[in-house]
C-alpha cells in the first residue's frame, strides 16, 4: 500500500517537473521572442550608433568566473572589468567557485551555460581540466576569454596576457641600469630555483643583458635563492651584501622576496639598492627616492588595467570584432589599439604591455587596491 | 518496512495513507515538489533539460552515498571515499595514458577503489576495537598521500585519451548514461537493503552488533564486504568525474564523504545505525542536487547554496523533535 503511494506521488512529481519546465520553456521563448523584436525595433538605431564608431556593450549579458572568492588582487580587476562593460552598456555576473577546484569551477560553468550569456571571462584553476565545459560554452555559441590565468589553447578563444616575459625582463634591465648608474655589481634575489616564470625572467633579463652593449658595464654576480620565504629570503639578502660589499642593485622579482630584502636593507641603512616585482601595499614604507628608503620603485601588472583589457576584449569577441585568430586588431576603448599574438602554448593572446610602475608618487594610492 | 523509517514521527497505528503522508519518505517527495515548484519560479532556466544537463556532476556522489547508507544503517561511518575517489582517478588517468584499451582504465579504477575499500575493511575487521572514524581518517590522508606523491605536490594529471571517458559521459536523448545507472544500482541496493537477509542483517549489526554476533551472524564478513563495496563505488564516482574533467588533480574528490553522508542522512539514515532506508537517501539525493542546480542558476553566491543546504539539512534532522514536542504540548493542553 504504502509502496503504491509513494510511486504515485512520484509519479505526480515527474508529471509536476515536466509541466514546469513546459512553462519555463514557454516563458523563455516568449521572452525570446520580445527580446528579438526589441532587437529589431533597435537594430535602426544601432546601426547609426555603429556608424559613429566604437562598438558597444548595449544588452551583452557577461559572467567573470574567478578562481575562488576573497583574492584582493582578482577583485581589483573584477571591479575594473565589470566597470567597463557596464559603462559600454552591458550587464557583468562575477561567479566565484565554492572552492578554489577545478571541479568547482566546472560546477560555475554547467550553470553559466544554462544560462542566456553571451561570454564567458575565465580564470582557470587548472590548465586542462575546464577543456569539456568550456568547449560545450563555445560549442553552445557563448565567447570565451581569460585573463590571469590561462586554460589551454582549446579550451578558449583568447587569453590577455598581464605582461608578456619580454616585457618583464626589460622593465626590471632597465630599472636596474638606472637604479645602479650605468655600472656595477648587480645580484637576482629569486624565489624557489624551479619556479617556471621566476626562470623565464632571470633568462630573459640575462639575454637582454648580453644582446645590448649598454648593459656591458653591469655585471650579474648572483642569483640567490629565497624560497619565497621570508626568513630565507631575508637570510639571502644579507649574504649578498656580506659577499659582495660593492653590490649596488638587488632585483628581486617575487613579492615575498623584495618585501623581506626592503625590510633587511632599510632596516641596516645598506647602500645596496633594491628593485622587482612586488604588492605596493607591503612596499610602501620602503619606497623613496632618498636615501632613508630601500627601494626607488618596482613594477607589478597593472591589474586595473588588465581587468579593462579583458572586458573589451571580451566585447570585441561577442560583437564578432575579433574571433581570437592570431594577427586581428582592435581598439580597447581609451586604452588604444591591441594585436592578438600567439602564445607560447599554442593558442592566441593578448599582451596588456608594460608591467606598471609604482613609484614615490603614486604608492599611497595603489597601496589601497593591492 | 514500518518501524524502519529513520525519524518516524508517530507511532500510533493510523491509516495507511496517513502514515505514508507523515513518514520520512512522505516529507521527503512532497519537499522535492517544493524544492522544484521554487527553483522553476527562481530562475527562469530551471526545465528538465537544463536539469539533466547539469545533474552528472552531482550524480557522481550519488555512488558514494549508496554504500554509505550500509555503513551508516551499521552505526558506522567511512570519511576516506573522497581520497580513495582522487587515488582512483589519479591512477585510471595514468593508465589511460600509457595508451591502454578503455576498458583496463576502467577496470583499473574499480579495483584501485576495491582495493582502497578492502584496506579499510581489512584494518576495521582484524582490529575490531578501532573506531571507525579514526582508522578512516587515517586512510585518508594515506590515500590521498599516495595520489600526491604521484602528482606531486598540488599537481594535476589529464588523461590525454579521451574518447573513453567522453564516451561514458555520453546521453540517451538529453538523459545522461550516468542517471541510468544511478537509477539501477539504486534499486539494486535498495532491495538489498531491504529485502534481502543481508540486509538484515545489516540492520541487526547496526541496531546491537553484540547481539547479532550471538545470533550467528558473520559481523565480521559482512563488514568486510560493506567497507570494500564502498572502494569499488568510490572507483566509478572517480571514473564519472574523470569524464567531466578529463583529468584529476590533488583536490579531486575532496568533501564528497560529507556531501555522501549529508545525502544519507538528509534521507532519514541515522548515523547512529540501525534505522533508515534507502528510499529516503535517494530522494533527498535529488532534493539536493535540484536545490544546487536551482540556487546555481541565478548565481547564488556557492557558499550561500552551501549554507542554505546545511540550514535545510539541520531542519530535517531537528524536524522530527519538534513535531513531536509540539504534539507532546498540545496533548498535554
Amino acid at each position: 500500500m504504502k509502496k503504491k503511494v509513494i510511486s504515485a506521488l512520484l509519479c505526480a512529481t515527474m508529471v509536476l517537473g515536466s509541466v514546469c519546465s513546459v512553462f519555463a520553456s514557454e516563458s523563455e521563448t516568449e521572452a525570446a521572442t520580445e527580446a528579438a523584436t526589441e532587437a529589431a525595433e533597435e537594430a535602426g538605431t544601432e546601426a547609426a550608433e555603429e556608424t559613429t564608431g566604437g562598438s558597444s556593450a548595449e544588452g551583452q549579458k557577461i559572467a567573470l568566473v574567478g578562481k575562488s572568492a576573497g583574492n584582493a588582487f582578482f577583485e581589483v580587476a573584477a571591479a575594473s572589468f565589470q566597470e567597463t562593460v557596464e559603462a559600454e552598456g552591458g550587464t557583468v555576473e562575477v561567479v566565484y567557485p565554492e572552492t578554489a577546484t577545478a571541479d568547482a569551477q566546472i560546477r560555475v560553468l554547467d550553470n553559466l551555460i544554462s544560462q542566456d550569456f553571451d561570454a564567458i571571462c575565465i580564470a582557470a584553476n587548472d590548465v586542462n581540466a575546464l577543456q569539456a565545459k568550456l568547449q560545450e560554452a563555445m560549442d553552445a555559441g557563448i565567447k570565451v576569454s581569460s585573463f590571469d590565468s590561462a586554460p589551454n589553447a582549446d579550451s578558449r578563444q583568447v587569453f590577455v596576457n598581464q605582461a608578456g616575459t619580454e616585457q618583464v625582463a626589460q622593465a626590471l634591465m632597465d630599472a636596474v641600469y638606472d637604479i645602479a648608474g650605468g655600472e656595477g655589481q648587480w645580484a637576482i634575489l629569486s624565489a624557489t630555483s624551479q619556479a617556471a616564470n621566476q626562470n623565464a625572467w632571470i633568462e630573459a633579463m640575462q639575454s637582454i643583458m648580453e644582446s645590448d652593449d649598454k648593459y656591458a658595464n653591469l655585471e650579474l654576480v648572483e642569483v640567490a635563492y629565497g624560497d619565497d620565504e621570508p626568513q630565507k629570503s631575508t637570510d639571502q639578502t644579507a649574504a649578498l651584501v656580506e659577499k659582495y660589499p660593492d653590490l649596488k642593485v638587488i632585483c628581486a622579482p617575487t613579492t615575498v622576496g623584495i618585501a623581506a630584502a626592503a625590510k633587511y636593507l632599510q632596516d641596516n641603512g645598506s647602500t645596496c639598492k633594491l628593485t622587482g616585482l612586488g604588492l605596493p601595499s607591503e612596499m610602501i614604507e620602503y619606497t623613496g627616492a632618498d636615501d632613508a628608503h630601500s627601494c626607488p620603485y618596482f613594477y607589478l601588472w597593472d591589474m586595473q588595467g588588465l581587468g579593462a583589457l579583458s572586458a573589451y576584449t571580451t566585447i570585441a569577441l561577442v560583437n564578432g570584432d575579433i574571433t581570437g585568430a592570431s594577427g586581428e586588431t582592435f581598439t580597447a576603448g581609451d586604452l588604444g589599439e591591441y594585436t592578438i599574438t600567439d602564445a607560447a602554448d599554442g593558442g592566441t593572446e593578448i599582451i596588456l604591455g608594460d608591467p606598471l610602475q609604482f613609484n614615490p608618487d603614486n604608492i599611497e594610492e595603489m597601496a589601497e587596491l593591492y | 518496512m514500518a518501524g524502519k523509517s529513520g525519524r518516524s514521527i508517530n507511532n500510533v497505528p493510523e491509516s495507511p495513507i496517513k502514515k505514508m503522508i507523515f513518514s520520512w519518505e512522505g516529507i521527503l517527495v512532497i519537499l522535492f515538489i517544493l524544492v522544484n515548484i521554487f527553483c522553476a519560479f527562481f530562475s527562469e532556466f530551471y526545465n528538465l533539460s537544463s536539469v539533466l544537463r547539469q545533474m552528472p556532476i552531482y550524480l557522481a556522489e550519488v555512488f558514494l552515498m549508496l554504500p554509505m547508507a550500509y555503513i551508516l544503517v551499521m552505526g558506522e561511518i567511512d570519511i576516506s571515499i573522497g581520497s580513495i575517489v582522487c587515488l582512483a582517478a589519479t591512477m585510471s588517468c595514468i593508465v589511460c595514458n600509457t595508451g591502454a584499451p578503455f576498458i583496463v582504465v576502467v577496470l583499473t579504477g574499480l579495483l584501485v577503489g576495491t582495493a582502497c575499500g578492502a584496506v579499510n575493511g581489512l584494518v576495521l575487521t582484524k582490529f575490531q576495537e578501532l573506531p571507525t572514524m579514526i582508522v578512516t581518517l587515517a586512510t585518508q590522508i594515506i590515500f590521498r598521500g599516495i595520489a600526491e606523491i604521484v602528482l606531486g605536490s598540488g599537481g594535476s594529471i589529464s588523461a590525454s585519451n579521451t574518447a573513453g571517458f567522453t564516451a561514458i559521459g555520453g546521453k540517451v536523448g538529453s538523459v545522461p548514461y550516468i542517471l541510468f545507472l544511478v537509477v539501477i544500482l539504486a534499486v539494486i541496493f535498495a532491495v538489498v537493503l531491504g529485502k534481502t537477509t543481508f540486509g538484515r542483517r545489516v540492520y541487526a549489526i547496526g541496531t546491537n552488533r553484540k547481539a547479532a554476533y550471538y545470533a550467528g551472524i558473520h559481523v565480521q564478513k559482512i563488514r568486510m564486504i560493506i567497507y570494500t563495496v564502498m572502494g569499488t563505488m568510490s572507483g566509478l564516482c572517480a571514473l564519472f568525474l574523470v569524464s567531466s574533467s578529463f583529468g584529476a588533480n590533488t583536490t579531486t574528490g575532496n568533501g564528497f564523504e560529507m556531501d555522501a553522508i549529508a545525502m544519507a542522512v538528509f534521507g532519514g539514515i541515522s548515523s547512529t545505525g540501525g534505522k533508515g532506508n534507502l528510499a529516503g537517501g535517494i530522494i533527498a539525493a535529488f532534493i539536493i542536487v535540484c536545490l544546487r542546480v536551482g540556487l546555481g542558476q541565478r548565481n547564488v553566491h556557492a557558499q550561500v547554496i552551501l549554507l542554505i543546504v546545511g540550514v535545510l539539512l539541520v531542519a530535517a534532522v531537528a524536524l522530527p523533535n519538534i513535531i513531536g514536542e509540539v504534539k507532546r504540548a498540545v496533548v498535554k493542553k
